[in-house]
């Protein structure tokens, strides 16, 4: 599969009558958003609001991000069994809207959703804050069951970052960059002397409101599988979870995976990079051992010399993340785990509820319970009062000033499990 | 908690989801258990059904708590 990638640079984006791009600015319609998202008769109110970097501005509860996306030639369209058919995707050419991105907001588990600061410490600490924000504050019809308010607001961002994208179908990117998986024989006859590398992306399925879907299949009932890279880069995985914000793969995360883009830049030079194994993280243990044993298996039957084992969330999944890990080194094949770390607030702890000695290469986003102090901003897109209650809050966490104390877990992508942010860990 | 607790002399069995964990934390005596969201029950069954298997989990942990062991046992059916 041969994907080419063309960027579009957006440096503001405004209210307009019609949604276009213009000389680096993003003009869209807020009307057509409105009616868009009212179509689906369970929600009752939607806000659209624009927040850019610098503003003094707190985005929260803070469901999912998504970057607008336009397939302008190659099979099927953006989101996959969702959206769009169920074509197989990740041919071809499609357009990104650099810059900018689609946040949906709303109270759907309250302590499970996140917050995106534009300036202040804690825009340091979220990808997002350097974006330009079209945040979608979506209120269900009364008495609407959690889940179904959840699917509501996942479709309302999809269908909105899908109608933005097609504002780049005709526009001449500024860069073009192209990305290509050949078949695994092709592939290995290409590069014989390289060594195979594969990547075992986990995918966050502990049950109800904590799914991924992969061209519309809730991941929960796959078994391990093999896409092509440039799948995911057009939107083949996308989030449907409400977890703790710092460490969840919000779509965005899915769409630009950095581990993805950078064994990409390794490719056909220090490795060859054949694929990538989807898993999952399920609550059955009788799950666990299958899906483990499963990618163990598939990392062999491809011949991999190594994989990268990326976790998403924290806690039961630190199993799945060990599981993977010793079953894939059993079968000879080396591993690199990418994780973060429940350390408690000195960092004293131990970091993964679950641990082995063959997970000897480790990468960790770091630390999310560590403290910060945000301090108030002058204006909030959705509202503040479940801040006591988020996961990474505590009982006070929201002070008279509107100051909030809280530990980094609350932060949207803050010690993402894919390397998409700063932090890391160093040893002395 | 379940190794402090042993530590002062009463032995623990620690009901579980993901045994891999107990075993890595050091627990002694592991009664597997049926889910991570819903331990010591399973809503797909019925209540009757539930029930049977709520005692039959329940037993089998008193039956572990009695038993003598000399490493880290789990008790499969």
């Amino acid at each position: 599969m041969r994907l080419e990638l063309g960027k579009i640079n957006i440096s503001d984006v405004q209210f307009g009558s019609i949604t276009k791009l213009e000389n680096e600015t993003l003009y869209v319609n807020k009307d057509e958003i409105i009616s868009l998202i009212m179509q689906d008769d369970h929600i009752k109110h939607v806000e659209v609001e624009i927040a850019k970097p610098g503003d003094e501005t707190r985005i929260t509860p803070v469901k999912d991000v998504i970057e607008p996306r336009v397939k302008v030639s190659g099979e099927g369209g953006i989101f996959p069994g969702i959206v769009n058919k169920v074509t197989t995707v990740g041919c071809g050419r499609t357009h990104v809207l650099k810059g900018v991105s689609v946040v949906t907001c709303g109270k759907i588990v309250g302590f499970q959703e996140g917050i995106i600061d534009m300036s202040g410490p804690g825009a340091d600490y979220t990808p997002f804050s350097k974006l330009n924000n079209i945040c979608l504050v979506i209120d269900p019809i009364d008495e609407l069951k959690q889940h179904e308010y959840e699917a509501a607001v996942r479709m309302a961002g999809l269908k909105v970052a899908t109608l933005i994208g097609k504002a780049g179908k005709e526009v001449e990117p500024n860069e073009v960059e192209i990305y290509e998986t050949k078949p695994l024989l092709e592939s290995i006859d290409e590069y014989p002397d390289l060594p195979k590398v594969g990547y075992v992306y986990m995918l966050q399925t502990q049950g109800l409101l904590h799914d991924t879907y992969v061209y519309g299949v809730d991941a929960k009932k796959i078994v391990p599988t093999i896409l092509y890279p440039t799948e995911v880069m057009d939107g083949a995985i996308l989030s449907g979870n409400c977890v703790s914000a710092c460490d969840k793969n919000t779509t965005y995360h899915h769409q630009n995976n950095p581990i993805i883009h950078d064994l990409y830049k390794k490719h056909g030079k220090d490795i060859n990079f054949v694929g990538i194994i989807i898993t999952n993280e399920n609550v059955y243990l009788a799950d666990k051992e299958r899906s483990s044993n499963w990618t163990a298996k598939l990392c062999k039957y491809l011949g991999l010399d190594g994989v990268i084992v990326s976790q998403e969330g924290f806690g039961n999944p630190d199993t799945d993340l060990i599981m993977n890990c010793k079953k894939i080194e059993s079968q000879g094949v080396k591993t690199v785990i990418v994780t973060d770390e429940y350390a408690g607030r000195d960092g004293a702890s131990q970091s993964l509820a679950d641990a082995d000695p063959l997970a000897n290469a480790v990468v960790t986003g770091g630390n999310a319970n560590e403290i910060i102090v945000l301090p108030p901003m002058k204006k909030v897109i959705g509202m503040l009062d479940y801040v006591d209650k988020i996961a990474g809050g505590f009982d006070g966490s929201l002070r008279e000033d509107g100051s909030i104390e809280v530990e980094l877990q609350v932060i949207t992508g803050a010690t993402n499990e894919l390397g998409f942010n700063k932090l890391s860990t160093i040893e002395f | 908690m379940v190794k402090e607790i042993e530590r002062t002399g009463i032995p623990v069995v620690h009901m579980c989801t993901v045994v891999p964990i107990s075993l890595t934390v050091g627990a002694n005596r592991i009664v597997p258990t049926i889910a991570i969201p819903h331990p010591l029950g399973n809503p797909s069954l019925d209540p009757i059904d539930e029930k049977k298997l709520r005692r039959k989990l329940i037993e089998k942990a008193l039956k572990a708590l009695e038993t003598e062991v000399v490493d880290q046992t789990v008790f499969e059916d």
